[in-house]
């Protein structure tokens, strides 16, 4: 595994000109936001934040997968687990962060059979190989893992696998970028897009929200080179007052996206509201089973209809994930609030605002 | 005892199949006048002076791995403890909890590595205990080894002796091990060459105290990572530690999948790899004597101790950024995305 491609992008002086350069240029106080939790963790461990000038802040919006799924879904999760016949199979992530009562961790050790898997197609084979068992997988993601699921998907009505069913979470991009322009009190003057989720969408499904709100909007990906030059890119566009939506990426991102991948996801899901955690529903942004895949929905195969239940008192996840507050800036932080003790779900993902302070700050 | 015979509750129970396994399987591979004895205990002379005292259990999963397995682990892993006391271990005390069922061509694999391993550590198994627990009470096979070993005159190093101008120097890459388990382990197809970096280090460290220069610190970054273990350091020697993030070193297959997956190699364990704190005028003459051993050729100087933000770890990032370096809280999980 070669990694020449990726220290291009690390390059220590490259990077440096980069700053000079920002600092040379930057003479208003802004707030850039950036939309993907590897961009949070990628700004944090390569620290970004520390090169840049005082009046820039970075902002870390709803693009942690994690921290966005509502408490009712983990719920959902923990009441799956607590099933005798199910093995419930999901991404690392999911693990710790907290439902209501409990967390799948918690669920693991008392006897719950919750395995971690690194693809939904291991939970699939899980499925197949357990054939007494119904297996549900933790559907949880953005664009970037929701072709995938819908593959699996599509797989299993092939192969007959009639134990296997997805619990879905899965939240699409743009429309949350156009919640967050309309929210109150709200000022972002720029967005860091997400790269892994633009590779899929391409840069056409920003245009209707750039076009909308004409905000300056940069495409870009994950290395502190990346980084530096989309913040450059969005400092120009403010100081000179010409709001662009810029592809950054192209080395991984197209105008028209993954074509083959948009293809299978709109074959197995359709468009749904769906509630964000700490900014609540927002419309048409959701990724639910289509009628004629309703036989692996784990909510209608088990008639899990959760409640939606109140976030916890004093934590300040939505604010944050919606640029209002700073991590530090909760008074939960760092108190009773920590990566051994989380209370809400940007402390507990590894990519989350709160986790990403606690560990670099 | 055939090699694909399994092992059974009856060669735990202490009675003639236990004592056949013992004799036949066991003895001649860690053979040796204290342990051939077959007492209770191993008895030993003690020298003068001090003596380091360690023990851990090891309990990974699988226990085959690229490079070597449960049992050369649990050998150089306490060898390495004992080593990092600044000691030269002499003797290590063996206990096997083998789970009913496993099959005795793979314990003989495991105890032939402990063999071996212990021989090229110079080190003699001298006592031991081997249980067998019910199919299902246990993974296979865990190992607890304790180790002894003689601190020189003279020497005395301990994490609470780390001073402001120390230079710090690691052994090798970072990571190597943690990456290969989690990649036997999950079952990821790796296609990469990455093996543990699991090595005794005892001839290692008996060669810098050797060299007449002084050494404060030495300590092997196992689980945690070097991350965790610095924060440990920084702690104990109430000092601030500045890492250079341009000089870590971790080889690019490791630092691919710690990419892929999101983690951080800081926090990776390694099994072959010290951490050495020595005053600046000494620093260079210890890092040769380093690279010339046969474990340590790719050392390399890391970063520096300061009297700044005393109980910190502080990284200087490829870009000029600086960024703390937290001790890991929990296991790290895989990402979603």
């Amino acid at each position: 595994m070669s990694l020449k491609y990726v220290e291009e992008f690390r390059d220590g002086e490259l990077a440096r000109q980069l700053v000079k350069k920002i600092c040379r240029i930057s003479k208003k106080d802004l707030r850039l936001m950036e939309v993907c939790g590897t961009h949070t963790m990628s700004i944090f461990r390569h620290g970004i934040r520390s090169v840049l000038p005082r009046g820039i802040t970075l902002l870390s919006g709803p693009g942690c997968p994690v921290c966005v799924t509502a408490q009712k879904d983990i719920d959902a999760y923990v009441a799956f687990a607590q099933r005798k016949e199910v093995i419930v199979t999901t991404f690392g992530d999911l693990m710790k962060v907290p439902g209501s009562n409990s967390t799948l961790s918690r669920e693991k050790a008392d006897g719950a059979d919750v395995r971690m898997v690194y693809s939904i197609f291991d939970a699939l084979n899980i499925a197949k190989e357990n054939p007494k068992k119904e297996v549900v997988f933790c559907a949880v993601g953005f664009e970037t893992t929701i072709p995938t699921i819908a593959a699996a998907i599509l797989t299993a009505k092939a192969q007959g696998v009639e134990n296997f069913s997805i619990y879905s979470a899965n939240k699409l991009t743009p429309p949350a970028l156009a919640a967050l322009m309309e929210a109150d009190g709200v000022k972002i003057d720029g967005f860091i897009l997400p790269g892994h989720v633009s590779v899929i969408t391409g840069t056409q499904a920003y245009r209707q929200t750039f076009e909308t709100y004409d905000i300056p909007s940069v495409i870009t990906g994950f290395e502190p080179v990346d980084i530096l030059q989309s913040v450059l890119l969005l400092v120009e566009q403010n100081e000179t007052n010409c709001p662009a939506l810029v592809n950054a990426y192209p080395r991984a991102v197209s105008d028209s996206g993954n074509v083959k991948a948009k293809t299978i996801m709109n074959q197995v899901f359709e468009i749904a509201d769906a509630v964000w955690r700490g900014i609540g529903e927002i419309p048409n942004s959701g990724m639910v089973l289509k009628k004629e895949f309703q036989a692996f929905d784990g909510a209608k195969k088990f008639d899990m209809n959760m409640p939606d239940v109140p976030e916890p008192k004093g934590c300040a996840c939505g604010e944050i994930l919606m640029g209002l507050k700073t991590p530090d800036q909760c008074r939960l932080y760092k108190k009773a609030c920590t990566p051994m003790s989380p209370v809400g779900p940007c402390m507990v993902s590894s990519e989350g605002a709160c986790a990403a302070y606690y560990k670099y700050s | 005892m055939k090699n694909d015979d399994k092992v059974l509750l009856d060669h735990g129970s202490g009675g003639k199949v236990s004592h056949a396994m013992f004799s036949d399987l066991i003895l001649p591979l860690f053979d040796n006048p204290e342990l051939s004895k077959q007492d209770d205990g191993a008895v030993f002379d003690v020298v003068q002076g001090k003596m380091a005292f360690s023990t851990d259990s090891y309990v990974v999963d699988p226990i085959f791995f690229p490079g070597g397995n449960i049992g050369d682990l649990a050998v150089n892993g306490t060898v390495n403890d004992v080593a990092m006391c600044g000691a030269h271990p002499l003797y290590i005390s063996v206990g096997l909890i083998i789970e009913e069922g496993l099959a005795v061509g793979d314990l003989k694999i495991i105890l032939e590595s402990m063999a071996m391993a212990a021989k090229k550590a110079g080190v003699k198994i001298v006592t031991g205990d081997t249980k067998v627990v019910p199919r299902g009470k246990a993974d296979k096979i865990f190992i607890n080894t304790s180790g002894v070993g003689v601190i020189p005159q003279g020497v005395d190093v301990s994490g609470n002796q780390a001073k402001a101008g120390d230079k710090i120097i690691v052994s090798g890459s970072i990571a190597d091990h943690g990456i290969t388990i989690l990649s036997e382990r999950e079952g990821l197809k790796f296609d990469s060459d990455i093996k543990t970096d699991s090595a005794p280090l005892n001839h290692m460290v008996k060669d810098i105290l050797n060299s007449g220069c002084k050494v404060h610190v030495l300590r092997d970054p196992t689980r945690g990572g070097l991350g965790t273990t610095l924060n440990e350091i920084a702690a104990q020697s109430n000092v601030g530690i500045r890492l250079y993030e341009d000089k870590l070193s971790v080889k690019g297959a490791v630092q691919g999948i710690c990419e892929l997956l999101g983690f951080d190699p800081l926090y990776i364990a390694n099994e072959g790899k010290l951490i050495a704190f020595v005053p600046q005028a000494d620093a260079d003459r210890v890092l040769e004597v380093i690279r010339a051993s046969e474990f340590g050729q790719d050392a390399v100087i890391v970063g520096e101790v300061t009297d700044q933000d005393p109980g910190r770890v502080v990284l200087e990032t490829l870009i000029g950024g600086t960024r703390i370096v937290d001790m890991l809280t929990g296991e790290q999980l895989p990402r979603i995305c």
